[in-house]
């Protein structure tokens, strides 16, 4: 008991801080979506989204984008945070560089740096016109395409740095043991590394999803109006039509989305660090 | 030696903090960004600072998000004098956001046209800027200059059109003036729904302002509903584009200059929003931006009286009833949403 109690004092004012900044203001917005206008408890706003095409709609688009990013980053990211770790410290230290240095940038900025990549004229465009598979007013701007374009780049680095902390650690007598037992290189990778680094996948996904489902700037500039996710749903009830109940019932199906993911990594992490 | 280096700090610290006190009142304002922001700036706020030896803190921020803000903030609100273009002084008197002025209390408001202070009886604040909603066409490549909101459905427009969301003013009453031009009213937007849902795979729908500048000089656009101040802006940067008011009717879009409830400095505030309505700021705007003066006095030269409306030509202009908007507007907004949704 005295072990928890001097715990508790250590982190007393993390703790505070965390409650008094984010939980209280969280859980006053949140109550906003299950009371009406008189402050009497109701489900309204929940069952107006939930059946509501249009809105499950969004919900899908936002889900099936987000698992979209999620498994492009992972793709991606496994192979090079693999390199990052097992190359040498040079190398190492150039690609960290080379992956963190766009989140030096405004988040805003790089999206309207893929407007102009990606609009009439811009460089896709212009290669497919080239290669001929696009005719001269062929433009990737405002499609889904876009939005996980914009998005993997932001997220990226959160994925590939998730992955490589945890490769760092695996032994690497452990895949010199396994060559020597005989397995290819493809083997030792998909035998060992790949089922250690599992809890760093993991992180870096849920990471990378739960970013990815709240994100609403990128969508917004590269996907247009007429394609919707969750987040910009939320912003635009609260900001253009001053529905505050609704956003916020909008806000918690969100947070019931993402809690809902993080009860299976808990579950998956908790086994492998025992 | 120590003494010494002690004092000289205490001084120093005193010094700034008193310094600080004696910075005088800031006056926190919103604008709309963009070409209009910068003029604004230049026109009211800069000059109105020097003059009154106080300072003017310019946020950015749209019509509909300074609403929010100033929902959100009713307790201790954050600003002092706000600009709205889209109706929204209506629902922000109606739930006492704003400190009703009454026209005696303004040195201008005697020489307003009536429409500018029909509003004041119900709290809001004067208009000061006027400008009209027509289409916008780039007149190399459209094959003939149109002339009547009808002819954005003419096919001979191609995909070249550029429509705007709801969510801004200029896309609102440009949307209920195709509705009404289709036989709908602000209570049944069921025409200009369908209607403009056939424009929607022709058409680019932006949210803001500048993109529509961007879409004609970028984006091969050729047709689009918005309004005079942007035509000229974005002929003034170099694109053919010119601006006509459709036959229809051409719908008015106020802009109100407002006082915010539960505020120190009110008396500063009221001779700032005054200084806006003022016959010289007035003409400023017109010439810059085309934007029509609210002040009868405003004198203006006659190639930009030519271009502004002006004078009794304001009475024409179609006023949607910004009252019965506010009712609808949440629902209209969710149905557009629904239809331009992919």
């Amino acid at each position: 008991m005295n072990r928890l109690r001097n715990d508790l004092l250590i982190s007393a004012p993390g703790l505070l801080l965390l409650v008094f900044g984010f939980l209280i203001p969280v859980a006053g917005i949140l109550v906003l979506g299950v009371r009406d206008a008189d402050g009497a408890w109701t489900s309204a706003h929940l069952v107006r989204f939930l059946t509501d095409p249009f809105y499950l709609g969004i919900g899908w688009r936002t889900i099936k984008l987000s698992l979209l990013i999620t498994a492009i980053c992972v793709v991606a990211g496994v192979p090079l945070a693999y390199i990052m770790a097992r190359g040498g410290p040079r190398l190492r230290l150039w690609l960290i560089v080379c992956i963190t240095l766009p989140l030096m940038t405004s988040v805003v900025v790089r999206t309207f740096g893929w407007m102009v990549v990606l609009g009439r004229g811009g460089l896709v465009p212009h290669a497919l016109n080239m290669l001929g598979l696009a005719n001269r007013n062929y433009t990737l701007m405002h499609t889904e395409t876009a939005i996980v374009a914009g998005m993997v780049q932001v997220l990226f680095p959160f994925m590939v740095l998730s992955i490589l902390g945890v490769v760092q650690r695996i032994d690497s007598r452990l895949e010199e043991a396994a060559r020597v037992m005989g397995c290819s290189l493809v083997q030792s990778l998909r035998l060992v590394v790949l089922p250690l680094a599992v809890p760093g996948i993991v992180a870096g996904s849920l990471l990378v999803f739960t970013l990815s489902a709240s994100y609403f700037i990128t969508p917004n500039l590269l996907g247009g109006s007429r394609l919707p996710v969750l987040a910009s749903s939320i912003y635009e009830t609260a900001t253009k039509t001053l529905d505050w109940q609704f956003a916020a019932a909008q806000s918690i199906i969100l947070l019931i989305g993402v809690l809902m993911l993080l009860i299976p990594q808990a579950k998956m992490t908790r086994r492998t660090h025992g | 030696m120590k003494k010494i280096v002690r004092a000289a700090a205490m001084t120093a610290l005193l010094a700034a903090t008193s310094s600080a006190f004696a910075q005088g009142t800031t006056l926190v304002v919103n604008s709309w960004g963009g070409a209009y922001e910068k003029l604004h700036k230049q026109l009211v706020f800069e000059p109105f600072e020097k003059v009154n030896n106080v300072k003017i803190k310019v946020v950015t921020l749209y019509s509909a998000d300074t609403l929010a803000q100033l929902r959100a903030q009713k307790a201790n609100p954050q600003y002092d004098v706000v600009h709205f273009s889209g109706g929204q002084e209506v629902i922000a008197a109606r739930e006492g956001l704003l400190a009703p002025i009454k026209p005696e209390e303004l040195s201008n408001g005697k020489d307003l046209y009536p429409f500018a202070t029909e509003g004041m009886a119900r709290g809001e604040g004067p208009v000061h800027l006027v400008t009209a909603v027509g289409l916008l066409y780039n007149e190399k490549k459209v094959p003939r200059a149109p002339t009547s909101w009808k002819d954005l459905w003419d096919t001979a427009y191609g995909e070249h059109l550029v429509l705007t969301d709801l969510s801004n003013s200029f896309g609102l009453l440009g949307f209920l003036m195709m509705n009404q031009v289709w036989g709908g009213t602000i209570e049944n937007t069921k025409p200009g729904l369908n209607k403009v849902g056939e424009l929607l795979n022709r058409s680019v729908i932006i949210n803001s302002s500048p993109e529509v500048q961007q879409n004609f000089a970028q984006n091969d656009a050729w047709l689009a509903p918005f309004a005079q101040d942007y035509a000229y802006v974005i002929r003034k940067s170099g694109q053919p584009v010119k601006f006509v008011m459709a036959k229809e009717g051409v719908p008015a879009v106020y802009f109100t200059a407002n006082l915010v409830a539960n505020r120190p400095h009110q008396a500063l505030a009221k001779k700032l929003i005054d200084f806006e309505l003022s016959p010289e700021v007035q003409a400023a705007f017109a010439r810059e931006m085309r934007y029509s003066p609210t002040n009868t006095k405003t004198q203006l030269p006659s190639d930009v009286a030519g271009e502004v409306v002006y004078g009794d030509a304001v009475r024409s202009l179609v006023r949607f009833d910004p009252v019965a908007i506010d009712k609808v507007r949440n629902g209209l907004i969710e149905d557009w949403k629904k239809l331009i949704a992919k």
